[in-house]
Formats: C-alpha cells, sequence, structure tokens
C-alpha cells in the first residue's frame, strides 16, 4: 500500500488524482493540499503519506523549496518520499530538483498507468530526476556565486547539510538557509514553457 | 535596411504623408504666388524673373510626386540653392524669392536629426546675411528699408527651422512613447490571457487525461478503442494548448522571425551608436523555435552593443539546405584576448540553442574586425525539450 498525499492549487488536477488514484490497487489518496503553509503541515503530520505528488508551481511560494522543508522537518523514518509534478518538466528542473532532495520529476501531461509507475518506481527507492545536458548545468551554476556553487557540489554528491557545513566551516542552519536561496535563484531559470 | 534615429524621423513624416505634404506643397505654391505678385507689381515687370517663378511650382510638383527625391539631402542643398540663385537674380535681398527660400528649409529642418536642424537654424540667417552682403542691391552694404526689415528676414529662418525640427522631434518622441505603451498593454493582456489559460483550462485537461487514461484496462474490450481515443484527443488538446500559450507569451506576438527582429532592431538603435541592419527572411517556424531563436539574436545584438565598440551590427536570415542559419556579425573589437566561453551571456545563448536542437557558433570574424554569433537551425526542428514529458 503506498498512501499518497497531493499538494495542487488547482482543484480540478487535485479531484482528478483522487479519483484514479483511489480507483488503482496499491496506491491510497490519503489527503490533499492547495500548498498553503496552514494546510501543509497538519496534512502532513495527520497522514504521514509514504509519497508526496508535489506541484512544482505554487501559488505562494515555490514547490522545491516546500520540498526542501518537508525533507527536512520530517524527520526518518517518516520521510516522504517527493515526486516533483510540473506542467513542464523540463532539463533545467533536475539540478534543482535533486538539489531540493526530490526523488522523481513527472510531468503533468503522463498519462494515468505512466504516473502511477513513476509513483511505485519512487517508492522503491528509485530516482527520476532525468539526465539535463552538461550545457544546461554549466549555465545554471554559472548563475551562482562561487561558494554557493561549491555547496551545490558537496549535496549533490550525497553529503549532508551536517557533513557540508563542516566543509565549508558554516552552521547546518546556514547551509539550510543557503540552500533555500539557491533554489530561489535556480528557479528564474527555469522555463514555464515559453521562453 | 539600415535602422538609425534618423530613419524614424523620415517615417514619422512619411507615415502621415498627406497633410504635412500638401501643407508644404501649399506653402510653396503661396510663396510662389507671392513672388509671382510683386514681380508684377512692380513698375518695371523683368520677365527674366517671371520665368524663374517657374521654379517654385515646378520644385512643388517634385515634392509632393517623388518621396525619393524630397528625401535626399542632395536635393535639400540643390533646392535651397536654387530658391538663393532666384533671389540673386532679382538684384535684391528683400526679394520677393525671400519666402519661396524659406519654404525650403522646411525639409531639412523636419528631416534632420533635432541636433542637426539646430545647426541649420544657426547657419541659415548667416547664409543670407552674406548673400544680402555681397549681393544686390548694393554689394558692401545691406541698404535695408528700414531696421525690421532686416530683422524679420534674419530672424524667420531659425524661427521656422527651430520650430519645426522642436516640433517634429516632440511629435517623434511622443509617438514612440506610445508605441512602446501599446506593446506593453498588448504584452500584459497576452501574459494574462496566458495565466489563466495556463492556471484554469489546462490543469483541468491534465485531470480529464489522467481520469481517462486511468480507464485503460478496466473497461469492456469493445469500449477500448473509445477510451483510447478520447485519452490520445486530451493529450494533443493539452499540446496544442501548449502551443498556443508559447504563442501568447512569445516575443514575437505573432509576427515572423524577421519582422520581430527588425523591430527589435529599431528600439535597440540610439543616437551616435552603431547601425543594425536586418537583411533576409524567415521561413514559418515553429513557436518556441521562433522564441528561442528570436533571444538568442536579440542576446547577441545586446552583447555587441555592450562590449563591442562595433559601428554596424548585420543581422542575415539565410535558408540553408539544413534549414536557416541566422548570423550576427559585428565589425567591433572582436573576442577578447583571454576569451571566456563561459560567459553568462554566451552560455545562455548556448543553452538556448541546445533546447531547439539548434548549433551556436560564437567567433572573431576571420580576417576582418569583430564578431560573429551563427545559429543554425536546423529544417523540422524537433520539439524543444521544454514541452515534453
Amino acid at each position: 500500500m503506498i498512501r499518497i498525499a497531493v499538494i495542487d492549487d488547482h482543484p480540478a488536477l487535485r479531484a482528478g488524482l483522487r479519483t484514479v488514484i483511489d480507483a488503482e490497487p496499491g496506491l491510497v489518496f490519503v489527503g490533499e493540499s492547495a500548498g498553503d503553509e496552514e494546510s501543509v503541515w497538519p496534512l502532513l503530520r495527520r497522514t504521514e503519506p509514504d509519497l508526496i505528488l508535489l506541484d512544482y508551481h505554487l501559488p505562494h511560494g515555490d514547490g522545491l523549496q516546500l520540498c526542501h522543508r518537508i525533507k527536512r522537518q520530517l524527520p526518518v523514518p517518516k520521510t516522504p518520499k517527493v515526486l516533483v509534478y510540473s506542467a513542464y518538466a523540463s532539463p533545467e528542473l533536475s539540478l534543482p530538483a535533486a538539489l531540493a532532495g526530490a526523488d522523481g520529476v513527472v510531468d503533468k501531461g503522463l498519462a494515468a498507468r505512466e504516473l502511477f509507475e513513476a509513483i511505485r518506481l519512487v517508492h522503491r527507492g528509485e530516482r527520476l530526476l532525468g539526465d539535463p545536458s552538461q550545457t544546461v548545468v554549466r549555465s545554471e551554476l554559472e548563475r551562482l556565486e562561487e561558494r554557493d556553487r561549491a555547496l551545490v557540489g558537496l549535496l549533490l554528491n550525497g553529503a549532508g547539510d551536517a557533513e557540508a557545513a563542516e566543509a565549508l566551516q558554516m552552521e547546518p542552519s546556514e547551509v539550510q538557509h543557503a540552500t533555500l536561496r539557491i533554489l530561489g535563484t535556480l528557479r528564474a531559470q527555469v522555463p514555464t514553457g515559453a521562453s | 535596411m539600415p535602422h538609425t534615429r534618423w530613419q524614424t524621423r523620415r517615417r514619422l513624416i512619411e507615415g502621415d504623408a498627406t497633410p504635412w505634404l500638401a501643407l508644404l506643397v501649399a506653402a510653396r505654391a503661396m510663396a510662389t504666388a507671392v513672388a509671382i505678385g510683386l514681380i508684377v507689381l512692380e513698375p518695371t515687370v523683368d520677365s527674366t524673373l517671371l520665368v524663374l517663378t517657374a521654379y517654385g511650382a515646378i520644385s512643388a510638383a517634385v515634392i509632393a510626386t517623388m518621396p525619393r527625391v524630397r528625401q535626399s539631402p542632395v536635393f535639400w542643398a540643390l533646392d535651397s540653392a536654387a530658391a538663393l540663385g532666384c533671389v540673386l537674380a532679382s538684384g535684391d535681398w528683400r526679394s520677393p524669392f525671400y519666402v519661396l527660400w524659406l519654404t525650403t528649409l522646411a525639409l531639412p529642418a523636419v528631416m534632420l536629426p533635432l541636433r542637426q536642424a539646430i545647426w541649420l537654424a544657426i547657419a541659415a540667417p548667416l547664409i543670407y546675411l552674406s548673400l544680402g552682403l555681397f549681393g544686390g542691391p548694393a554689394p558692401g552694404a545691406l541698404r535695408p528699408i528700414t531696421s525690421e526689415t532686416l530683422v524679420i528676414h534674419l530672424l524667420l529662418p531659425p524661427v521656422v527651422v527651430a520650430g519645426l525640427g522642436y516640433a517634429t522631434a516632440a511629435l517623434q518622441r511622443a509617438q514612440e512613447e506610445r508605441t512602446r505603451r501599446e506593446r506593453l498593454a498588448i504584452e500584459a493582456e497576452r501574459r494574462r490571457i496566458a495565466w489563466e489559460l495556463h492556471d484554469s483550462a489546462k490543469q483541468r485537461l491534465h485531470a480529464a487525461h489522467l481520469l481517462v487514461s486511468s480507464l485503460h484496462g478496466r473497461v469492456a474490450p469493445e469500449l477500448v478503442p473509445a477510451v483510447e481515443r478520447a485519452s490520445v484527443e486530451l493529450e494533443s488538446a493539452a499540446a496544442d494548448m501548449d502551443t498556443s500559450l508559447a504563442e501568447l507569451r512569445s516575443p514575437l506576438e505573432g509576427r515572423p522571425l524577421h519582422t520581430a527582429l527588425e523591430a527589435r532592431a529599431r528600439e535597440l538603435v540610439t543616437d551616435g551608436g552603431p547601425t543594425i541592419t536586418v537583411r533576409g527572411e524567415a521561413p514559418p517556424l515553429p513557436p518556441l523555435v521562433a522564441a528561442h531563436a528570436y533571444r538568442i539574436v536579440s542576446e547577441a545584438l545586446t552583447n555587441a552593443l555592450r562590449h563591442a565598440e562595433a559601428t554596424t551590427i548585420d543581422v542575415t536570415l539565410e535558408r540553408t539546405p539544413g534549414g536557416l542559419r541566422i548570423g550576427v556579425a559585428d565589425d567591433g573589437r572582436g573576442l577578447p584576448e583571454t576569451h571566456r566561453p563561459h560567459a553568462t551571456g554566451i552560455l545562455a545563448m548556448q543553452s538556448r540553442a541546445e533546447s531547439i536542437g539548434a548549433r551556436l557558433v560564437v567567433a572573431s570574424r576571420d580576417g576582418q574586425p569583430g564578431t560573429r554569433v551563427l545559429v543554425d537551425l536546423p529544417a523540422g526542428a524537433p520539439r524543444p525539450q521544454g514541452a515534453t514529458a
């Protein structure tokens, strides 16, 4: 049984997801939120989902920053898997998604069975983050400051916040703030479908 | 076509040419009529002068009918010189041809940039003053009937030229401002529509697609084709909407690539800055490809304007067997010695090019000063990665 919570600001999409997830054997829809602070945390504490389907474009904030906070605030073993659900799953999304600790990125245009497959793969522990080209990664890193680049390198190589903090002689809380800030910087670069 | 401020100004005048031209021609006709009247009223009618008044009529006709001639500085100079010739021939600087000469200053006053028009406003009375001194009625002395005559003859040219020049400059600024506002308003409206489509209709489409596609394998065999079909249709509808959204958000605003680039070039030129030419035409392109190509070229233009110290920048669009090749070449100082291929601007262009399957080369020009940016768009360019799963 995979217990799934949906965080997306579009009611129609949440309703659709609830219907198809409930109809699929092995998946359970445990709750939904529009992504606002007031409802996200109570939902997650109450339902303790195995996996969160998280919209990338949230009206009051950034899905990836939320993902980063969810991963930090719900400690192991309660940490849910996070599948970022985006209307434009572009290559530029891979790097920030990995930095935010997301387990996968899927496009909203997927058919139900492809979405279920992605959910099952991620639940099993696989990562579906795509493989952006060197140019894309380079141009994204180019936007960051030297120090931030070093931090991104450490975190992407699997270092925890504490290890990264030690390597860069920072406080662990500084690492978290820096990561959120970097996610904000990178967000400006992710195409929204036209530009 | 080269884009300069002068050209914008010319278009401003020629754009609504009819009333302005009608006024100019009417002024000339009137000046000619005044000259004829004054000459005929003289006690001794000089037939040479009567023949000379034909110049007013002929030149008015030329201005009215030949746009190429009326836009040429050479014509303005000849025209003005001819009118001064008529004044000289009349043997008196208080000549009936003075008004005709005044009208010859109108075209340059309106079409030259304001700075040059001001110089003309200063030069015109000096020229007339020297003509009065060295021509008739008494070379070496002015002999005004009253001092007012002299003052009026010398003050009218600067007033006319500076007034016309200033009015045109103000009109031009107002028009540019209005165009800019209109464009901003249109852009905001398009973005709002795009946002609404994206935020509501497209999310519902995704939901419907999910619901229908979840029926796969769960319905009676005779219904399978219908479910499959519906799923495909919904998927296509979402893809169509992506295309429309891209068009709505595209900087091209429905224009062909070369037209949008020409407009961009016009926006970027400044007084004293490099001339930008856009040559060639682009075939119809998928909106995302065109938008990326537009942004790559815009970035290249900005780079050239900012760093190259160029005097001309050439944008060329040519069809190749493989698709479309866009070149941006400047005659500036070329790439710096310490070439930084990872410079942010170049990287951004590279990343854009890659996402539409195009090839981008930035290099110094062979054997010439300057930098050249080449973008090769493949013919059936692939669907940009940004729009696929």
